[in-house]
């Protein structure tokens, strides 16, 4: 119960702050966008600071009056400074590397500043995301990773990026959240398995040349299975008395792979991404060219790192 | 997220140095061993950050608290509940506190306990030199808050303490008006002051020694400031104390019981009706008086002072005292009527009081008196011829006169014949009584030093003198000193002056500033800085509801409680307002390249030789039409323009290429600027 009226409250929050907070690739922090409020630690300062001003009190010492106040005007200085440290900074969205689904997103944030300003130990962050800590003291611009995790294929939006600090005394946290328009690709997330499972070629050969990476014109030998071809038997070696082994090429399979959606029969959508996005970059790493028949989609078997992207980038956006 | 909750290396150091420095002031009232495990923790705090010791285990921690509690209960029945007691608990907690700090929350709550530590420094004194100390450690505090929050890659300590600085001057003026127009509320509940240092200064006892023992300190005992200017010649200012007048044959005590001093109760028993035993008919002086503590009830004025400060009793001896032991500095007003008379009509009671002397012993010194009185016709000749007897004859004035046998009086009389004040005025009271005649001793301090700075008297504890009061028919009690008799010096010049070939005077202070007193500079300094303290006083340490009160009254006029806290929010908006916009202000000069302003300023030197930069004008049109202008300069003006345009176009990282760049510009400003100067003045005369 409770639970649920954190969690509405929270959803209000949110939505509030979605409301207040526009998506624009550059924000400037400044007063309206800038929240502050003591920490536990403010707290516990002004608690002795407390303490000093009764002890003032009932000793009637002056001296200890004055402490008491220095104690309170530097907790105000303390919000002033806090806040001058966030205030003015500029922030700048900026490309952001395409990630597998359930990695860490990093999003590429630029820090910037007004010649006369400094910046020092912000906190950034997205929500349940890690902290990354970013100065601007001697620099006038600095790119930091943001991390959060994907936990979505397709396009990526990046949440709120929480900017925080206690800096200069700790006593007092600043804080604001911008909304920096970022996105980030995230392909689907690779699943292993075994690609003895299915063949590409027609051979009738069990074994699956994909998995035989390295040069085109692959070269080897095995075992003699009976059923074999006998055309394929290696009789030099049968003739300087070895077993009888096969002579294994991968050029009689046909070198246009086609990845095909229904290889996976029976899979979810999610499933079949996977296990093509896994054989995207085991095919990628080999010279041979292949294609990927997806449902409404189909793109020619090619070769390269160009190629790689664009079929990832395809399962990526499937059906989004 | 974990690694925020971490103490970085550089903010440890900077706590224990907090700790230190919050610890110092307090070693000395802490019995040793208190310091010791002080240390010793702070040693472990710092060996565990090395890794070299582990974080106390769960059995030291229980050891500690089973130990701490011992600790507190045996102080508790041993000196009492008291700041000095209080203070070392705090301490211990604080230490132990520290050794088990392992998160920045645990840093705030040691640093937390600083800012209180700190301010039981000001509950002992509030002096110059302490609230500069305090001062000081404010600042190393918030520096191990901000080595806290910053990053752990910058090591330098610079900076911190520059930021530490800064944020503290900047907190300054709001601290200013908070100090001065905060509403000062009066003591929530009575706290027993008692921390357990016995009482210092002149004390309500006397016997031979006690205020010789005294002069030989060099400590302060109060500071005066007359109202108008006087010059009050030294033998006038006679410090009245304690009035002592029961004599047992060997001290002089006040015949009141010292238990009742404290206790505000039996002030009841001073309020008398004094009005009819004293004319108050002369012009008053009026003086303040701020008194270092002595943890006695007892305050000090010239002859015939009337209180004019609230809290402040007149006893029926004429005698002021203070509802309560002095455990601070004490200021507080006064109008004395010097000139005036007391008890013109003696009652019996008091006569009586004022003439016993013990029955037995000093039968020589008795035997002389009445021949001495016989020989005069008045009370008054006699006393002068007694103090003509110590004058002619060969009596001594020194701080260690000779061991005195069972006729005290006698002996000191007619066998040493050397002595301190209080030997002189016990003998003389003696001698006094013992042909009838109404006399008791008074202790106090005699003469002060001027100084000039701020125009006060500062009294000292070598000041410390007895003398005596003799009732006279017709003229009430009238002061004499005998002392002045057998040393003139002594009241003309002052103790240091009387004692100055004394080896016992001062002794204790080899060092001291007093002794240099003929090196003109040390004593202008010494002066200088007593005046620094006593502004202080007068103005910082004695702001209290009164002063806060007068001063609303000057600035708004009526004070009524509304109008105060508005007043007090009204300066504090403003101070916020103005420290508010300081801080946060973009500083739109500063904002400027320095490369730039070093050009600007190359036009503007130009402009003395009205060759100024037009506005728009780009530096290479600049530089060429300045050339032809003035072909003289053609070489620096090239030199410079082709610096700037490199500088202009460079990246925004600063390199030391730039750097470079950028200070050889700078040298050819002042190169412009010397070349230039002789052509400005030709331009000029033209």
């Amino acid at each position: 119960m409770a639970f649920s009226i954190r969690a509405s409250w929270r959803e209000n929050y949110k939505q509030w702050l979605a409301a207040r907070i526009p998506a624009q690739n550059r924000s400037t922090l400044h007063r309206r966008n800038i929240y502050i409020l003591p920490t536990a630690n403010g707290m516990m300062y002004l608690f002795a600071a407390g303490l000093v001003f009764v002890a003032a009190i009932n000793y009637a010492v002056s001296l200890a009056f004055g402490l008491a106040f220095l104690m309170v005007s530097v907790f105000i200085l303390a919000i002033l400074h806090t806040f001058n440290n966030l205030n003015q900074l500029i922030l700048l969205g900026k490309f952001s590397p395409a990630v597998y689904c359930e990695e860490q997103a990093a999003f590429k944030v630029e820090l910037s500043r007004l010649p006369a300003k400094k910046h020092e130990a912000i906190e950034l962050s997205f929500e349940q995301g890690l902290v990354t800590h970013a100065d601007l003291i001697d620099q006038d611009r600095v790119v930091v990773d943001v991390f959060v995790k994907a936990d979505r294929r397709g396009e990526f939006r990046a949440p709120f990026l929480r900017i925080t600090t206690y800096f200069p005394l700790g006593l007092c946290r600043a804080w604001s959240f911008v909304d920096l328009d970022m996105y980030c690709l995230v392909y689907p997330k690779p699943v292993v398995f075994s690609m003895n499972q299915f063949n590409t070629g027609s051979s009738g050969n069990d074994d699956s040349a994909i998995i035989k990476d390295g040069s085109e014109d692959y070269y080897g030998l095995r075992e003699y299975v009976p059923g074999d071809s006998l055309r394929q038997v290696a009789w030099k070696n049968l003739a300087r008395g070895q077993s009888m082994h096969v002579k294994q090429l991968v050029d009689y399979v046909d070198s246009k792979i086609w990845l095909d959606w229904d290889m996976f029969y029976g899979f979810s959508t999610e499933e079949r991404l996977s296990r093509l996005c896994y054989c995207v970059l085991k095919l990628s790493k080999s010279n041979n060219a292949f294609g990927l028949k997806l449902p409404g989609v189909e793109i020619a078997p090619d070769t390269g790192p160009d190629h790689k992207i664009k079929l990832l980038r395809t399962l990526a956006l499937f059906g989004g | 997220m974990d690694i925020n909750y971490q103490i970085p290396r550089s903010a440890l150091i900077w706590v224990l140095v907090s700790v230190v420095i919050v610890l110092i002031p307090q070693t000395i009232r802490m019995p040793i061993w208190v310091t010791v495990i002080a240390a010793i923790c702070i040693l472990w705090r710092l060996l565990i950050s090395q890794g070299k010791l582990n974080y106390p285990g769960r059995k030291i921690r229980i050891v500690v608290v089973l130990f701490t509690l011992i600790f507190s209960i045996s102080q508790i029945r041993s000196i009492g509940i008291g700041l000095d007691s209080a203070v070392s608990l705090l301490a211990l907690g604080f230490v132990f506190k520290l050794i088990e700090m392992r998160y920045k929350r645990d840093i705030y709550v040691v640093l937390s306990l600083c800012f209180v530590m700190s301010m039981v420094s000001f509950l002992y004194s509030q002096g110059i030199v302490t609230s500069a100390y305090i001062a000081m450690t404010v600042i190393i505090i918030l520096c191990a808050m901000i080595a806290c929050n910053r990053s752990s890659l910058i090591l330098e300590a610079e900076s911190t303490v520059k930021l530490a600085m800064k944020i503290t001057f900047q907190a300054l003026p709001l601290t200013i008006v908070l100090f001065m127009l905060f509403p000062r509320i009066a003591p929530l509940w009575a706290v027993p002051t008692q921390n357990n240092a016995s009482g210092t200064g002149v004390s309500d006892e006397m016997s031979p020694g006690d205020i010789s023992q005294l002069v030989r300190t060099s400590g302060l005992a109060f500071r005066v400031q007359f109202e108008e200017e006087v010059s009050l010649p030294n033998e006038l200012l006679y410090w009245r104390g304690l009035v002592l007048d029961d004599y047992d044959g060997e001290t002089w005590r006040r015949s009141r019981s010292r238990s009742a001093y404290g206790n505000a109760a039996a002030f009841g028993n001073f309020r008398f009706n004094w009005e009819g035993r004293m004319e108050t008919n002369g012009i008053p002086l009026r003086y303040n008086v701020i008194m270092e503590p002595t943890q006695q009830p007892w305050i000090y004025g010239l002859h015939l002072a009337e209180p004019i400060s609230s809290g402040i009793f007149l006893s029926r001896n004429f005698e002021m005292f203070n509802n309560g032991l002095i455990s601070q500095r004490l200021s507080y007003d006064v109008a004395s009527y010097i000139e005036n008379q007391t008890d013109l009509f003696l009652t019996s009671s008091p006569r009586r009081n004022n003439i016993e002397i013990p029955a037995q012993g000093n039968e020589r010194s008795l035997q002389f008196a009445r021949e001495l009185r016989a020989a005069v016709d008045t009370d008054r000749e006699y006393a002068l011829a007694v103090l003509n007897y110590f004058a002619t004859n060969q009596y001594f004035y020194t701080l260690n006169p000779g061991l005195l046998g069972e006729n005290r009086i006698d002996d000191f009389l007619f066998n040493t014949m050397e002595g301190f004040c209080e030997h002189y005025a016990s003998a003389f009271a003696y001698l006094m009584r013992a042909v009838d005649i109404p006399a008791r001793v008074v202790v106090g301090y005699q003469g002060a030093e001027y100084n000039p700075f701020e125009n006060y008297m500062m009294v000292y504890q070598y000041n410390a003198h007895a003398w005596n009061e003799v009732w006279l028919e017709g003229e009430g009690w009238v002061r004499f000193d005998p002392t002045g008799a057998v040393s003139p010096t002594r009241i003309e010049l002052g103790a240091e002056a009387a004692l100055r070939d004394d080896p016992a005077f001062l002794d204790d202070f080899l060092f001291t500033a007093m002794r240099l007193g003929g090196m003109g500079w040390i004593n202008t300094l010494r002066l200088r800085f007593d005046a620094l303290e006593y502004e202080w006083n007068r103005r910082v340490v004695n702001y209290n509801e009164e002063v806060q009160f007068e001063l609303l009254e000057e600035l708004i006029g009526d004070v009524t409680e509304s109008k105060a806290v508005l007043f007090l929010l009204i300066a504090t908006a403003l101070v916020m307002l103005g420290v508010g916009v300081a801080v946060i202000r973009v500083d739109r000069s500063a904002q400027r390249d320095p490369v730039v302003n070093l050009y600007v300023s190359i036009g503007k030197e130009l402009e003395k030789i009205d060759l100024p930069r037009k506005r728009g004008e780009g530096p290479l049109h600049y530089r060429d039409r300045v050339i032809a202008e003035r072909p003289e300069l053609a070489e620096i003006m090239s030199e410079l323009t082709e610096l700037y345009v490199q500088l202009s176009y460079r990246s925004r990282t600063v390199d030391n290429l730039q750097r470079n760049q950028t200070r050889q510009l700078k040298a050819m400003l002042n190169q412009l600027r010397f070349k230039l100067s002789p052509l400005a003045k030709i331009s000029g005369k033209v």
